[in-house]
């Protein structure tokens, strides 16, 4: 896709979802924001996982971090508004992020992989005990009941997701160097790209976009516990909705998260439970590997040889073949 | 440092006739493998250096020690003035110093216009997207500019890894068998590059099995064996030399 198309039919899907409102009932909106939620969160774990190929299984901490700091904040013992409480989390999962990232991001493949997903068990478990979380009961939030302001407030972070990641990914030299330290990191270095700091600028911009839309969530839902936020399917659905519209590519985690929250409220509402979307979401993770490496923002591009696809590298690295340090 | 100090920095060097790059008692071991051992040599300005010597001589160890990828035990390294010896790969990469690998190290999901963009990206941005047009064209990769690079044929792959190198506009350039296994044709706009380049005053340090490519473009050639230079000078003067030959084809009976 040439860049011109691209940001006008940005426009477009932007102007026919500001005047989605007018259209649907507080059902199907709320179905929209979550929707549009889910877009986001596939794009940020697109740009740890996608852009610069380091597969994180962890990234509903960031989400959980963004969460809490809104539940906390806003909650009895502070009573903070609402935008208030957003820059803590986002600094917040910035931080954490760094501290993270700084020892993990030496560690390729699976041990990247395996050392996110224990940082988020770990974090799980400790929101468990402690107090200010509200251990395993969760928090309540100041309800606040209207539709229109969240799905508004989703739609302008999503548009900031997608404005940011295509400005830095697709049009600035940052998206080459992080790109090429994916494919290549002895190459990039030896292009005079600083790959230890590049790489964890990538993942604390991705860590904060997560957590914005975990504020958002909470403030939503009005009520958060640590199975809600921090759970681990909260990473699985990421993983799968950026596989399924195309790992690293720009529209591919717009596509796949849309898709894959929309299969989840049909199954929700005709069977009633959501066992049978984690089946799917197993059965889609084969598919896409088998038949569809380039999700399906690939059907749209032009391909290249079969077998050469991103997904299938990153695969066979995270198994610790053909990985490269 | 930015290009634009590198390059006064490096006028002024030209001038006082100090050497590109000079390494004096360098040494690395890995376990009981002793890959440097004592290594001396200079490369000046503006030459194009052969390295030369067996498979295992200690070549690529030299390259990699000299490009930041591997940490000298002890010794020097003096890249344009600086001492370089143990600096990470990228602050090396800044002075003004570029490498090729031996397998070809691409980005291979990126198309060849964003491969020869990536090498401008921590250099000099303005007015690369018109430096990687001329590459292309200089290269004959105008055709594949949007294939990725995982889908290139191998010596367009070469080509490619050639065109990053052209992108970054380095002082020094160290190629890594730059043309091994490639078609003449292929070979021959590389050479010329090289030539063009060297023209346009950067300097090259190229390890090389193929003699016929030493013999025509370098100035000098150095060899090593065992981790050690065991001799330099002009190809003739090598080719006459008893020392080389025994690395090359063993002792006499």
């Amino acid at each position: 896709m040439k860049r011109w198309p691209s940001i006008l039919l940005l426009v477009v899907i932007l102007v026919a979802l500001a005047l989605l409102p007018q259209f649907v009932n507080a059902y199907w909106l709320r179905i929209a924001t979550g929707a549009l939620m889910w877009a986001g969160l596939a794009c940020s774990w697109n740009i740890i996982g996608g852009y610069a190929g380091y597969i994180d299984f962890g990234h509903s901490a960031f989400f959980g971090i963004g969460a809490y700091a809104t539940a906390i904040l806003m909650g009895g013992s502070f009573g903070w508004p609402f935008a208030a409480t957003v820059p803590v989390g986002l600094v917040a999962a910035a931080l954490v992020a760094a501290v993270i990232g700084g020892p993990t991001l030496r560690l390729r493949g699976a041990y990247f992989a395996i050392a996110t997903w224990a940082f988020a068990e770990m974090l799980l478990q400790l929101v468990n005990v402690l107090e200010i979380t509200g251990g395993t009961g969760g928090l309540s939030l100041p309800p606040f009941l209207d539709e229109n302001f969240f799905y508004f407030t989703m739609l302008a972070a999503v548009a900031l997701t997608y404005g940011v990641t295509w400005l830095l990914f697709e049009r600035s030299r940052f998206g080459y160097k992080v790109k090429a330290l994916r494919d290549h990191e002895a190459a990039a270095e030896s292009m005079g790209i600083n790959t230890s700091l590049v790489k964890l600028q990538a993942f604390a911009l991705s860590a904060v976009l997560a957590a914005l839309f975990g504020s958002i969530f909470a403030y939503w839902v009005t009520f958060i516990n640590p199975k809600s936020v921090l759970g681990g399917d909260i990473t699985d659905q990421m993983v799968v909705m950026v596989l399924l519209g195309g790992l690293g590519s720009f529209w591919g985690p717009a596509l796949g998260g849309v898709a894959l929250f929309l299969i989840n409220r049909l199954i929700w509402m005709n069977f009633g439970d959501t066992a049978f979307y984690i089946a799917i979401l197993g059965a889609a993770i084969i598919l896409v590997v088998l038949f569809l490496p380039e999700g399906i923002a690939g059907l749209f591009t032009r391909r290249g040889k079969p077998g050469n696809s991103l997904l299938r590298q990153s695969l066979a690295r995270l198994v610790g073949r053909g990985g490269r340090a | 440092m930015t290009a634009g100090a590198a390059q006064s920095r490096d006028m002024a060097a030209r001038a006082s006739g100090q050497p590109i790059l000079a390494i004096r008692g360098l040494k690395r071991r890995f376990g009981g493998i002793v890959a440097a051992n004592d290594v001396n040599l200079e490369v000046r300005r503006g030459e194009i250096v052969g390295l030369i010597g067996p498979n295992g001589s200690g070549k690529s160890t030299l390259f990699n020690l000299v490009s930041g990828m591997f940490k000298p035990d002890s010794g020097q390294i003096l890249f344009n003035g600086t001492d370089i010896a143990g600096m990470k790969a990228h602050r090396i990469a800044r002075l003004g110093l570029a490498r090729t690998f031996q397998i070809p190290a691409l980005f291979e999901n990126m198309t060849v216009t964003e491969n020869l963009l990536a090498a401008a990206a921590e250099g000099q941005w303005d007015g690369a997207h018109e430096r990687a047009e001329v590459a292309m064209q200089l290269l004959t990769l105008e055709a594949v500019r949007d294939n990725r690079a995982i889908d290139l044929s191998g010596g367009q792959q070469k080509l490619l890894e050639f065109g990053r190198i052209i992108m970054r506009r380095a002082l020094l350039i160290l190629l890594d068998e730059v043309t091994a296994g490639v078609h003449p044709n292929i070979r021959k706009i590389i050479l010329d590059a090289i030539v063009k380049l060297r023209d346009e005053g950067a300097t090259f340090f190229l390890i090389e099995h193929d003699m016929e490519l030493v013999r025509s473009v370098c100035d000098r050639i150095i060899v090593m064996d065992a981790g050690q230079v065991i001799t330099t000078g002009t190809f003739d003067e090598i080719a006459r030399d008893s020392q080389v030959m025994q690395a090359y084809l063993g002792r006499r009976a």
